[in-house]
């Protein structure tokens, strides 16, 4: 290895390596004196920047655990899932997971699901923009459901959940329902399946109409129109388009592209 | 130079005879900078925040650019790193410099990105280079890619230091303004010198036991890089830090720029002319109005000199 590529290294290693202990030492080699409070410098600001990034991203989570608690969770993660993006709102993807297998949040069970809503209504802000094409949904009335698609808006997710994540984070985020309501669903045990888009600048989460996830799962696995319906039976169509269409989830209708 | 604008030159229209300055416009002050239509020369982002493929933010940058000439500058390219550029970064940034046609396209010498448990990670920060002719060419190698892929010329801001490398017999290290100037001729990158960064790197040396006024040093450091590479100027304030693991300062740009880094200021525009100038401020933000009166400060500074540089 260089010397160029060691020291980059050794430096990275002391970052995140933690306890840094041994990584400090072995930086001490490649610097003038011993590098402590330099590389302590650099450890705090790495550890603000994690907690800062992922309160951003985890608004909610952020909430629900208290300040100091979600710091040191935002510790745990970067020490154990550095970036590897040099843009830190790519980061934090797998939180949830870890949410899932830190034993100290092993009773709060419905966190980690928490966790993956909020990141997907991250994702949201962050998806392309596309224009909707009303005039397009005249194709329902004409082709065959077989032939045609529905174009979901970008960044759009369906999840699945045996916790009321949906209640959780709309009681943080907008007081709707309250928290004491939201609290009565989590004691209860209710499972809530949420629907994620973004409409205009917003991201935006509902709890899914029955048959809607199933709907717009396998929209958007490239089903045909007729084929997401298939999969699920239970969706009100008719009921189910206008609001869709007016509420920004669906954009408009298209021929399938023809396969080879 | 580039002008901001006016009845017969739209923004971002080179104009040699203009002082520019600008303020780095950050989410704070998004709304309020729009409304308010103030009149500054440029604006600068970050430009990592706006590598979203869609979005507010991104819309607003978009907005922005139709009234300012607008700087990206990057925190992320990781120059200097052995581990190389991140394609998709560079993607990105590539995307980014398409849509919004910036005036400058700016990043740091420094690194970021290693091998870790693995795999290569990228920490977050600017962490330093140590100036040997290793590290010169692996920052070439760098920059010239990211010039190859955007068409246009990069600049290149020096960096503070918490930490110096130790010196290597079989890898002597250079001086950071010869390095630079170096980088310069060799990449044809431009130089973005930060005269706090100088400032905070010359008070930590001293910390370190390095003799002498850190302002002679700056001024030193100044005099010996090349005038004609050096294309833009960063200003911003900095913090004085004493904890339990001892003293140090910070290029935290969470205060005014300090009355050392001001006189450096003069000293490098007399070096260097009329460079625009931007005042950078990325902690506990201000109201936009101590910005502009920085920018106003900077402004003065500038106007008071020749025409000319020296």
């Amino acid at each position: 290895m260089s010397s160029l590529a060691a020291q980059q290294q050794a430096l990275i290693q002391a970052l995140f390596d933690w306890p840094a202990e041994s990584a400090a030492q072995a930086l001490a080699a490649h610097t003038q004196g011993d590098g402590r409070r330099g590389l302590m410098a650099y450890q705090t600001n790495g550890h603000e920047l994690a907690q800062r990034a992922l309160a951003a991203a985890y608004p909610v989570l952020c909430e629900l655990l208290g300040t100091e608690s979600f710091a040191a969770l935002a510790r745990a993660y970067w020490h154990a899932c550095p970036p590897r993006r040099g843009d830190l709102a790519q980061w934090g993807g797998g939180l949830d997971q870890f949410v899932r297998h830190d034993q100290q949040l092993a009773d709060e069970r419905y966190l980690p699901d928490v966790a993956t809503l909020e990141w997907a209504l991250h994702q949201a802000l962050s998806a392309a923009d596309q224009a909707a094409d009303g005039a397009s949904f005249s194709l329902l009335t004409t082709a065959d459901p077989a032939s045609l698609c529905l174009d979901v808006v970008p960044g759009c997710a369906a999840l699945r959940s045996p916790w009321p994540v949906v209640s959780i984070v709309c009681a943080h985020r907008d007081g709707m329902p309250s928290l004491d309501e939201a609290g009565l669903r989590l004691r209860a045990c209710m499972a809530e399946s949420a629907v994620v888009w973004r409409a205009g600048w917003r991201a935006c989460v509902r709890q899914a109409q029955t048959g809607e996830l199933e709907f717009l799962l396998a929209l958007r696995a490239g089903s045909s129109l007729a084929a997401a319906l298939e999969a699920a039976p239970a969706l009100d169509f008719g009921a189910w388009l206008p609001m869709a269409a007016q509420s920004g989830l669906v954009l408009g209708a298209r021929p399938m592209a023809p396969t080879s | 130079m580039l002008n901001a604008g006016s009845a017969s030159t739209p923004p971002g229209t080179p104009d040699a005879e203009v002082t520019m300055v600008g303020i780095g416009w950050r989410q704070a002050h998004y709304a309020e900078l729009m409304e308010r239509q103030v009149a500054i020369d440029f604006l600068e982002v970050h430009s990592e925040n706006f590598f979203a493929e869609g979005g507010a933010s991104l819309a607003v940058l978009e907005r922005a650019r139709q009234r300012y000439p607008i700087s990206l500058h990057g925190v992320g390219l990781s120059l200097g790193s052995v581990a190389g550029l991140d394609p998709w970064h560079l993607d990105r940034l590539a995307q980014l410099v398409r849509r919004i046609e910036p005036a400058w396209v700016s990043d740091h010498a420094c690194f970021a990105r290693a091998v870790y448990a693995g795999n290569v990670v990228h920490g977050s920060d600017l962490l330093p280079l140590a100036y040997t002719q290793e590290a010169l060419t692996v920052l070439c190698a760098n920059v010239q890619r990211v010039q190859d892929r955007l068409q246009r010329r990069l600049l290149v801001e020096n960096a503070t230091a918490y930490l110096r490398w130790q010196s290597d017999p079989e890898h002597p290290a250079m001086a950071e303004p010869a390095f630079l100037t170096e980088l310069a001729r060799r990449s044809g990158c431009g130089l973005l010198v930060d005269v706090n960064n100088i400032y905070v790197n010359a008070l930590n040396a001293r910390r370190e036991g390095v003799a002498g006024d850190p302002e002679w040093h700056c001024r030193q450091w100044l005099d010996a890089l090349a005038p004609d590479v050096v294309e833009e100027i960063h200003l911003a304030g900095h913090a004085r830090m004493n904890d339990t693991q001892g003293e140090i300062v910070i290029d935290d740009h969470g205060s005014r720029v300090c009355d050392a880094v001001w006189r450096l200021y003069r000293h490098a525009l007399s070096r260097f002319g009329r460079v625009p100038t931007l005042i950078e401020w990325d902690t506990r933000i201000p109201a936009l109005d101590v910005l502009l009166q920085e920018a106003a400060q900077a402004r003065s500074l500038c106007q008071a000199l020749a025409p000319s540089p020296l």
